[in-house]
């Protein structure tokens, strides 16, 4: 066979293969195109997975009502950060609208646009403060939280009116066994239910905003006050030493137990009460030995109060989008038609309407507590900074898991404070 | 002779014979009686190392197949009983619904053709870039052959985040954000090193007589390398295609910065079942149990050319 042919051969089969590559590349199987063009009605909405739900019936409403289509891209947590940072500094999005959680708003705030209109003096009697607060960056509305939660009290119902117990706290303790509203009550509590295999609470040693959230009831910013780390003041130092104190009422290895470990506790009946996002009320399996035996209520109070963490995601407009009013129009149905997240699997809401609309319906008893919380007297958002981030995964985590452990709080908070100051100056 | 040959003669004969001339071929009744007692004992000896390697084996097929076992058992259980503590590993009541509802959700089937489609493209890339240049490596042993070799070797050593953020924005910037050809490219630039590698070995098993006997009877070099050089490694090339198709397959970090709506392919989809609120182990094994069978099904497919170019590489002519 002569090198011609040969040559021919693999021209002939590598232009076919290209060409196959090619015909079946021009669009894949997941829909017809990433970027919204320019002046269209379809938007590309940026959204961690577990809230895509939360925006489903937004988006048939807002079809219906602007004739917005909505797409969308729907990324795991753990890498939508990297995945909004390397668009957003390239210039080039493939989405309209992104769904941001409070703690990276801070660190987009020069990649999104003003949405100052949607704020009107309505929306922000409508809107819980702390959120409205922290949706103000720089004198401008940047996010519209499209839904919010906080940690509440989830308790056994069924163990705290057994008479038995109830006799026996009495008992032992001098006053009545109830939901736990102060850091005392909770230890009491805590302590009398771990006997028999089962344990009063949990401690998290892998995650920050229970910690953050008894610094708040002590009557302290967190962590940072303005510009200055207050991370060693005697407010962090007392909430530290609270959430300590509860180890030894707690299933071992806190160090290692996050949300996901610490929600598996008390659905399989391990744990007696615990802290927890308000969600996880709705989330609760039915072959689950704790369904329909859980009692909700506000988070504890401390010295100054109420107080939680919210921890809500804002939907923001991209400067780099060339979709603004479409994308404006499905943040403003989002805003108009917000109940409807209610209805969806997580179950939650932003606005404060929606959820009184829904706090007396059965299944629903988690929002009383959550509203209450969300107003309470020490409730504040998290430092507007974008070291934030760093902030939890370098410092604050593993302090907590060294403190759990059984180290020193004082040198802790102290070590902490310094590790903060490095990163933040 | 080489020991290897020595070894394969030897195989037929007796063991006096393999002994060699310095091994006694007579002897008293008690010599008999000892050489009996050891060859006892040297059967002892070896079915003793055989149980101990049976066991070694058996506990490293547990080691590898275990977290794949508890995963399919995993996606038959219950929501209570996935989350249980402490873990069980079989299903206390088996069930299909973590099947249905991982399927049922919008985006699976779509994903699963990216996929697809995604692996294939990148394959058939590292196989067409891979191919030549490994034979032309081997083949003419030049100096310039031998620095693009150990340059794509270091590119093995480059992590993929660090080129993942640049490749996105570059596929970005020549308008190829959310295709499967941009996710296929990012791929290939994976696989490729180690496909060259894979298929310099085996062109190096290749005794360059076929060649020249190929010549010889009236081949061109390429038609040499075509109809005589490429059918003797085709166990190496499908060796060299499971490893591109592979790497592709199982890719999540390109996948996850490179795709959006059209091309987004399962491994991102499965990672979505671990969401802010929460993780639903049932669903997330259930689509990972079947994201796992089209490539089991081709290992089992290509296994003996798996076999034959596993071992083609591992002995110069």
């Amino acid at each position: 066979m002569s090198t011609r042919k040969t040559i021919n051969r693999f021209v002939t089969i590598g232009g076919v293969c290209t060409a196959v590559a090619l015909a079946a590349t021009g669009c894949g199987a997941g829909g017809p195109s990433t970027t919204g063009s320019a002046g269209t009605s379809t938007v590309n909405v940026l959204v961690e997975a577990g809230g895509h739900a939360e925006l489903t019936g937004v988006a048939e409403q807002c079809k219906k009502d602007a004739g917005v289509n909505v797409n969308f891209v729907e990324l795991p947590y753990d890498g939508m950060f990297n995945r909004l940072s390397s668009e957003f500094s390239s210039g080039n999005v493939s989405f309209d609208v992104a769904a941001l959680d409070s703690v990276w708003l801070p660190s987009f705030k020069d990649a999104v646009q003003p949405i100052d209109e949607i704020f009107t003096d309505e929306a922000k009697k409508d809107i819980f403060p702390a959120l409205v607060k922290e949706a103000n960056v720089d004198g401008h509305f940047i996010g519209l939280p499209a839904w919010t939660n906080a940690e509440i009290i989830l308790y056994r119902k069924d163990l705290f009116e057994d008479a038995k117990n109830k006799a026996d706290f009495q008992a032992k303790y001098g006053y009545e066994l109830a939901a736990p509203t102060t850091w005392k009550q909770y230890q009491d509590i805590a302590e009398f239910f771990t006997k028999d295999g089962m344990y009063g609470t949990d401690v998290k040693g892998g995650v920050e905003t229970e910690w953050l959230a008894h610094v708040l009831q002590a009557g302290s910013p967190m962590v940072l006050d303005g510009d200055k780390v207050v991370i060693d003041n005697a407010a962090h130092k007392e909430a530290l030493d609270f959430y300590v104190s509860l180890v030894k009422s707690a299933p071992s290895g806190a160090a290692q137990v996050d949300w996901a470990a610490a929600q598996n506790l008390f659905n399989q009946g391990k744990t007696a009460m615990t802290r927890f996002w308000a969600h996880a009320y709705r989330q609760i399996p039915k072959d689950s030995p704790v369904a329909g035996k859980v009692g909700t209520a506000p988070m504890i109070a401390g010295s100054a109060g109420i107080g939680g963490v919210p921890g809500p995601w804002y939907l923001t407009v991209p400067k780099a989008t060339k979709n603004t009013d479409a994308a404006k129009k499905f943040i403003k149905c989002a805003y108009d038609n917000n109940s409807m997240g209610i209805e969806s699997s997580l179950g939650l809401a932003s606005r404060i309407s929606a959820f009184e609309k829904y706090q007396d319906k059965a299944g629903y008893e988690s929002f009383g507590p959550l509203i209450e919380t969300l107003n309470g007297k020490a409730t504040a958002t998290r430092p507007a900074t974008e070291k934030w981030q760093q902030i939890v995964d370098t410092v604050l985590v593993p302090m907590l898991q060294k403190a759990v452990a059984g180290g020193d709080s004082a040198t802790l908070l102290a070590d902490a404070k310094k590790q903060i100051e490095d990163l933040v100056k | 002779m080489r020991v290897a040959e020595r070894i394969k003669n030897d195989a037929g004969k007796s063991p006096a014979a393999v002994a060699g001339p310095s091994a006694p071929t007579t002897g008293s009744g008690s010599g008999r009686k000892r050489r009996g007692v050891n060859r006892e004992g040297l059967e002892a000896g070896r079915r003793s190392t055989r149980t101990l390697l049976w066991v070694l084996l058996a506990a490293a097929m547990v080691l590898y197949g275990f977290p794949f076992l508890y995963l399919l058992f995993t996606s038959f259980k219950t929501p209570i009983d996935t989350i249980a503590v402490p873990p069980t590993i079989l299903p206390k009541e088996w069930t299909l619904e973590n099947y249905a509802n991982a399927l049922g959700r919008s985006g699976v089937v779509a994903s699963f053709i990216n996929s697809i489609q995604t692996a294939i493209i990148s394959t058939l890339l590292s196989l067409v870039l891979a191919v030549p240049a490994a034979y032309g490596i081997t083949r003419y042993q030049t100096l310039s052959g031998r620095i693009f070799i150990m340059a794509a070797l270091v590119t093995r050593m480059v992590p993929p985040v660090a080129i993942g953020i640049p490749l996105a924005s570059m596929m970005a910037s020549m308008g190829l954000a959310d295709t499967p050809i941009a996710l296929s490219i990012a791929h290939t630039t994976i696989s490729l090193p180690l496909s060259i590698w894979l298929m310099s070995s085996f062109f190096e098993a290749v005794p360059r007589d076929l060649e020249e006997s190929a010549t010889v009877d009236g081949c061109s070099r390429l038609g040499a390398l075509w109809r005589v050089v490429i059918p003797v490694v085709s166990g190496g090339i499908a060796v060299t295609a499971i490893f591109a198709f592979l790497a592709s397959w199982n890719e999540f970090l390109f996948a996850l910065l490179m795709t959006a709506i059209r091309s987004q392919t399962t491994p991102v989809v499965i990672a979505n079942f671990q969401t802010q609120f929460g993780l639903d182990w049932g669903s997330m094994t259930a689509l990972a149990a079947v994201y796992s069978i089209p490539v089991i099904l081709l290992t089992l497919l290509l296994q003996r050319k798996i076999v034959a170019g596993m071992t083609l590489g591992a002995v110069k002519g």
